[in-house]
């Protein structure tokens, strides 16, 4: 297991679309698995209704989790996502 | 921010079909504009369209939540579709979607954007309840679903059944003259002030559209106090005991934070109701209870009028009981100027009787949108107009066709007031009272009065046909139908033809007539057996009625059948049976004794000029008296205190 903690930088936080665009790129690492840390719960980093019920905002600190065969280029696919403000301009 | 306020029932579309992608989002488009969350069309949807190419908003499961922040919204909203079947809507699990979620976000919505996302799919993400969802069968039974997980799954955020945020309940009635906008403007400002002092404020309007968000009992129990903002009379019953402050209704639009701080410091006087019956609650009573009381709300508006109108027309008969001599007989009543007038006048009120009772019963039914069609169709019941004859024909339906007309108004508008609600947008709420229900509800009660009255008519010519036949069979018997057909409807098609029948022998025996007198008698037994009952067996009526008893005595000697008209209306199946019986015995017994008339009318005041009067009183007694029996024993008794409260 791998794991990094961050800071959510997008205005929006994550909303529908940075939900997808990251469940659509974690869904190519089909062994891994993904968690995500944020307020004490963890959630299920491949499911867009999860991740957007945790209602994750701007300025959050969150922890992903990996563990799998891939989890290396999968934590860092996802940390990339994140500090790259899921896609949005601000 | 909760759900359940975000999504009104009118923004609620279930079953809906639509072919692809932009079909469903038109739809789910129309439904925001509805909820009146819009301002531009147009332009949210423009830009909801840019969004979804970004990105479909389908999330699987058959689940799609398309939304767009847009300077065209005005307030944040959400709209609901379910698609039986769905249709394909992009979705990462390439499943189609068949239950929409539609978001609309104003500019600049910041985290409340998030958090109504996050929200719905906390909601969403429990499969038996989007399933529940799609079962749903209607905009109400999806909202209640909505609301029943959204307090389990945010209950701490659930307001507390009737207490404030912080256990505080503000209550508030608002009301104006005309009931568009400052009852509304009002019950905002106060809502509104509420919530920025912590406090839950509900307020009921009552506007031209009738009553909504009715306050309940619960509520009341639990409110620190009512402000009734309004310009117009507000019933104050049910508030008995609490503070309350009357103001005008744009106090509560312009100084809604004083009126609430005044009634949270106790500054308010506590309301003591004075006089009237117990309210009751209306919320738990069954079908039969309803319309029990819509019934009697028309009844009691009625009373009066059969009161005033009969006493008068009873004095005209009085004052010309002097001056009647054999030429003047069919004029008994209006020969002498003093007795025409009370005569005329009694009259007019008398005309206003099935109006009134229609007219009250409808607007029982369906609050004051109920009230215009409910008159008018009282009025067609009355002139008996149909199709063919518009103008009116001379059978009238009788207080029975009033019943008719006015369950009939009442439960079609209740029906267009819903109608209306689903279907027209926020922005024509106004129209709604002064255009749509009086417009709609007048004219189709127009045609189903106008429907209704030729079967009246034909059963009334049926009815005279087969008294023709009847006239060389067994005169006792005659005499029975005749007199039992009086107390049937009390100036419907039964008693019309009935008495029809009786003056045409009079006009045909140019003289006294055995079936004139039969007839008279029929008509003057229903009054007197209600006023006879009314005073020895007084546990059988409501006390309202107890007291208006007495003076069916004078209208039953007058034959002023009428004056049974409200009792008969409020408990149709048991009044009428014994007034029919108690009259069908008078009326065999007089024509078995060969008492005759030579009067249309008139009562005791024509006994001088009668063939066998002391029969034809002990005929009249023994029918009064058996009817009196009849409605003892057929009407239930009255526990004591369990008064049913009157509509108003």
């Amino acid at each position: 297991m791998v794991s990094k903690t961050l800071a959510v930088i997008n205005k929006m936080g994550f909303h529908m679309r940075p939900a997808s665009l990251f469940v659509g790129a974690m869904a190519k690492y089909p062994d891994t698995d993904i968690r995500i840390l944020h307020n004490g719960r963890e959630i299920d980093g491949k499911s867009i209704m999860n991740l957007m019920a945790a209602c994750i905002k701007y300025g959050a600190e969150i922890e992903i989790r990996c563990s799998g065969n891939q989890e290396q280029a999968m934590l860092a696919e996802a940390v990339s996502l994140v500090e790259n403000k899921l896609g949005d301009s601000d | 921010m909760r759900i359940i306020d975000l999504l009104s029932q009118n923004a609620v579309c279930l079953g809906a079909s639509a072919s692809g992608r932009e079909e469903a989002l038109d739809r789910l488009i129309a439904l925001q504009g509805k909820a009146g969350n819009l301002s531009d069309a147009a332009r949210y949807r423009a830009d909801l369209l840019a969004r979804e190419e970004l990105g479909s908003t389908a999330i699987g499961n058959g689940i799609a939540v398309p939304h767009a922040k847009s300077g065209a919204v005005l307030r944040p909203g959400l709209a609901a579709m379910t698609v039986p079947g769905g249709i394909d809507f992009g979705a990462p699990d390439k499943a189609p979607s068949d239950l929409f979620f539609m978001i609309a976000a104003p500019e600049g919505a910041g985290d409340s954007h998030l958090e109504i996302l996050s929200r719905l799919m906390v909601m969403l993400m429990d499969e038996p309840f989007c399933e529940r969802l799609r079962r749903a069968r209607s905009p109400k039974e999806f909202l209640t679903l909505i609301d029943a997980q959204e307090r389990e799954k945010y209950p701490e955020q659930a307001p507390e059944k009737a207490k404030g945020s912080d256990g505080r309940l503000v209550l508030a009635v608002t009301a104006c003259p005309t009931g568009i906008a400052h009852t509304y403007m009002a019950a905002e400002a106060l809502e509104k002030k509420g919530r920025e002092l912590g406090v839950t404020v509900r307020a009921e309007t009552q506007g031209s559209g009738g009553a909504k968000n009715v306050l309940t009992r619960d509520e009341i129990a639990a409110c620190a106090g009512v402000i009734i903002a309004a310009d117009k009379e507000v019933a104050l019953d049910r508030f008995d005991g609490k503070p309350l402050l009357k103001v005008p209704v744009s106090a509560g639009i312009n100084q809604p934070e004083e009126l609430i701080q005044k009634i949270l410091a106790g500054q308010a006087p506590v309301y003591r109701r004075t006089g009237g019956f117990p309210q009751q609650d209306g919320v738990h009573e069954s079908a039969g209870r309803a319309v029990y009381k819509q019934l009697m709300n028309g009844v009691s508006h009625m009373l009066p009028f059969v009161i005033g109108g009969g006493i008068l027309i009873a004095l005209a008969f009085l004052f010309d009981a002097g001056a009647l001599n054999e030429e003047n007989l069919s004029n008994f009543g209006t020969i002498t100027p003093l007795a025409a007038f009370l005569k005329n006048i009694g009259g007019a009120a008398f005309g206003f009787m099935l109006p009134i009772l229609a007219g009250y019963i409808a607007m029982a039914v369906a609050d004051r949108p109920g009230l215009a069609a409910g008159f008018v169709g009282g009025a067609l019941a009355v002139s008996g107009a149909t199709f063919s004859h518009p103008a009116g024909t001379d059978v009238s339906a009788g207080f029975l066709g009033a019943l008719i007309a006015g369950f009939a108004a009442g439960y079609f508008v209740l029906g267009l007031r819903r109608f209306c609600d689903r279907v027209l947008p926020a922005a024509l709420e106004g129209i709604k009272p002064v255009l749509i229900y009086p417009l709609v509800g007048i004219l189709v009660i127009g045609v189903v009065m106008c429907a209704v009255n030729p079967f009246v008519g034909m059963l009334n010519a049926a009815i005279f046909d087969a008294l023709g036949a009847m006239g060389t069979a067994s005169r006792v018997l005659l005499g029975c139908v005749l007199a039992g057909m009086m107390a049937v409807d009390m100036g419907g098609p039964f008693n019309k033809a009935a008495y029809v029948f009786g003056t045409a022998t009079l006009t045909a025996a140019a003289g006294p007539s055995e079936v004139m007198a039969a007839v008279m008698i029929g008509g003057m037994v229903p009054p007197l057996a209600i006023a006879l009952a009314a005073s020895f067996f007084p546990d059988r009526f409501t006390p309202e009625e107890r007291k208006s008893g007495p003076v069916n005595y004078v209208m039953g000697l007058c034959f002023i059948t009428e004056g049974a008209i409200p009792f008969a209306a409020s408990d149709p199946l048991r009044v009428l049976p014994a007034c029919i019986a108690g009259s069908a015995v008078a009326g065999g017994i007089s024509m078995a004794m060969g008492c005759a008339l030579p009067a249309p009318h008139g009562g005791i005041f024509v006994l001088p000029v009668m063939t066998g009067v002391l029969w034809y009183l002990i005929a009249l007694a023994a029918g009064s008296v058996i009817g009196m029996m009849l409605l003892a024993l057929l009407k239930n008794k009255r526990p004591a205190g369990t008064t049913p409260a009157r509509g108003e």
